[in-house]
């Protein structure tokens, strides 16, 4: 085993507990425009030539689905990579990555259950086991298995480093589940607004209400990202105290009961309340 | 129409709900750092925590 | 002997929902077998509407093994398992305890899978009750039998290798049985499944009475 130098925890007096102020306002407008997404897809848009009602779909389902697969997947790929390179090593990439893969499995399977909706009445079923969608869905357990992984207990540095690995070994399924449609003769269309030549066909509103609808989930996901990765460092520096927390917990369960300076009563209701 | 309703509801709600888990999730720990926080300074680095009870972690 | 089957299946559904290892491992490992089985019969839509029930049974039956082993290794810390010998819980209590744990889980598991099963395979139950007896009845068998091979094998350095492919073949009936009854379920023939059911009860019976005589004396020689 080669000799890892483990990246340096930061004390605590560095780590916040609250929320930075760029990330509420990443929050904020993300609503706003999530909130002017839904007005516009579900109301002013008018119904595709083709499909009718069922395109409003497309706004949310192809952003959904944008979402999971390369900004997720993209950022635990690009952290994990400069996590393993020991010049940028840093538990920051390690607990970013972590937190991309987890929201990226929530973004998953909302890219499969709106797609099943679309799907339904669109193919006649709510699935079919063709190349995009099985792909999709190994890329959900997959990034599941990640997130089993990273709840065995080990030391952070060995922890960090099987995870780095692990969220590579998921990104391999990026690429798969892109090109699936290409590579495959599949139900599931080809870019309906993009092709791999990244050229759009959308028009009119039904165009901005889809650039929207990218805008508005990008920011919900780069705030839940922000979110999760200040709960990721929290768990790491509560860490291996989390013994010692529960045991002051129960200390403290009587503090409401008895007064200050109950002397002997105060101990005893301490007892009482433990469980 | 209603599948088009249904897939809005479910991607809001199921965004949503995460969005309340991780808030909880936040504050819980932002809970136990505190605590552990406490810990380090009175008790001076031992968390070991034998006999003496810590101060009050000030928890609502 | 149900009191202490009652303490030491709470013990084991408390650890459960405290480390979620059936949530995050048996679960997505159950959803991972209806998936690889899904990509060997093909992607035509109608075999694997016929082969449903059986893919279902497969995927319970390996998660079956894998709870099987979580429940073993509980107790394979260092003198655990003495620890409960000589805390003097009457060990068929532990061996009910065990089963209705696992079985617990297993439930629940069944149920999600069957889920994932009707939305990834387009089938739909027919005859409920059917289906439901039957699953009920494999699960007594299954967590039974598997306690006891378990048991059987704990404490070996060979244990991963062996449970499976001592139990796997003990619960073969169970997986024809539940899927043949299945079927029956699928097509709304209830009379076909039935012959099946008449599989499954003496099965789990005799596992259920067979585990409650023969835990203890396998405890001891362990």
């Amino acid at each position: 085993m080669s000799a890892t130098l483990a990246p340096q925890s930061s004390s605590t007096e560095s780590v916040r507990t609250s929320t930075p102020r760029w990330l509420s306002v990443i929050g904020i407008l993300g609503v706003i425009a999530m909130a002017f997404t839904v007005w516009l897809g579900l109301w002013i848009t008018p119904p595709d030539v083709t499909q009718g009602n069922l395109a409003r779909l497309l706004y949310i389902h192809p952003p959904i689905a944008t979402v999971a697969l390369y900004w997720a997947g993209g950022v635990a790929a690009l952290a994990s990579l400069l996590y393993l390179w020991p010049r940028t090593r840093s538990f920051f990439w390690d607990r970013l990555a972590a937190s991309a893969v987890e929201v990226g499995a929530v973004f998953s399977a909302l890219t499969l259950v709106t797609g099943s909706l679309w799907g339904r009445p669109a193919w006649g079923t709510w699935w079919t086991w063709d190349a995009r969608l099985t792909s999709t869905a190994l890329l959900l357990l997959l990034e599941i298995g990640y997130m089993a992984l990273r709840r065995v207990p080990a030391e952070p540095a060995i922890r960090a480093r099987r995870c780095a690995v692990a969220a590579l070994l998921v990104a391999i399924d990026v690429p798969i589940v892109h090109f699936s449609v290409n590579w495959w003769n599949t139900l599931h269309q080809g870019g309906t607004f993009l092709d791999p030549g990244f050229k759009l066909h959308a028009h009119g509103s039904m165009l901005w209400t889809f650039l929207l609808g990218f805008i508005a989930f990008t920011l919900i996901f780069v705030w839940l990202l922000g979110m999760r990765y200040r709960i990721e460092v929290l768990q790491d520096h509560v860490g291996d105290q989390e013994l010692e927390v529960t045991l002051a917990e129960r200390w403290h369960e009587g503090d409401e009961l008895a007064p200050v300076g109950a002397g002997p009563v105060g101990v005893d209701s301490d007892d009482g309340g433990a469980a | 129409m209603n599948y088009v309703v249904a897939g809005y509801v479910v991607a809001l709600a199921t965004l949503f709900v995460y969005a309340l888990t991780l808030v909880w999730r936040r504050r819980r720990w932002s809970r136990a750092f505190d605590v552990v926080r406490a810990n380090e300074v009175t008790v001076g680095g031992d968390v070991q925590g034998h006999g003496t009870p810590p101060v009050s972690s000030g928890r609502p | 002997m149900w009191r202490d089957a009652l303490l030491v299946a709470g013990k084991d559904l408390r650890i459960e929902a405290r480390s979620r290892v059936g949530l995050w491992q048996v679960l997505p490992f159950a959803f991972l077998v209806l998936i690889l089985l899904a990509f060997a019969i093909g992607p035509d839509d109608a075999p694997l509407r016929h082969a449903a029930p059986g893919i279902f049974w497969i995927a319970v039956l390996f998660s079956t093994v894998l709870a099987i082993q979580r429940s073993v290794a509980i107790e394979s810390g260092e003198g655990t398992r003495d620890g409960l010998r000589l805390s003097g819980i009457d060990p068929a209590g532990i061996f009910l305890g065990k089963a209705a744990s696992i079985g617990l889980q297993l439930a629940v598991l069944q149920i999600v899978l069957w889920a994932g099963v009707t939305f990834l395979f387009d089938v739909r139950v027919h005859v409920v009750w059917l289906a439901i007896t039957a699953s009920v009845l494999a699960t007594v068998g299954l967590s039974c039998a598997g306690v006891l091979y378990g048991a059987l094998s704990a404490g070996l350095s060979v244990r991963d290798t062996l449970l499976p492919l001592l139990v796997l073949p003990v619960l073969a009936p169970v997986l024809l049985a539940g899927t043949k009854a299945w079927q029956a379920a699928l097509a709304g023939n209830a009379s076909a499944g039935t012959e099946w059911l008449r599989l499954l009860i003496p099965f789990s019976l005799i596992y259920l009475v067979v585990g409650i005589v023969l835990y203890g004396p396998l405890q001891e020689s362990a």
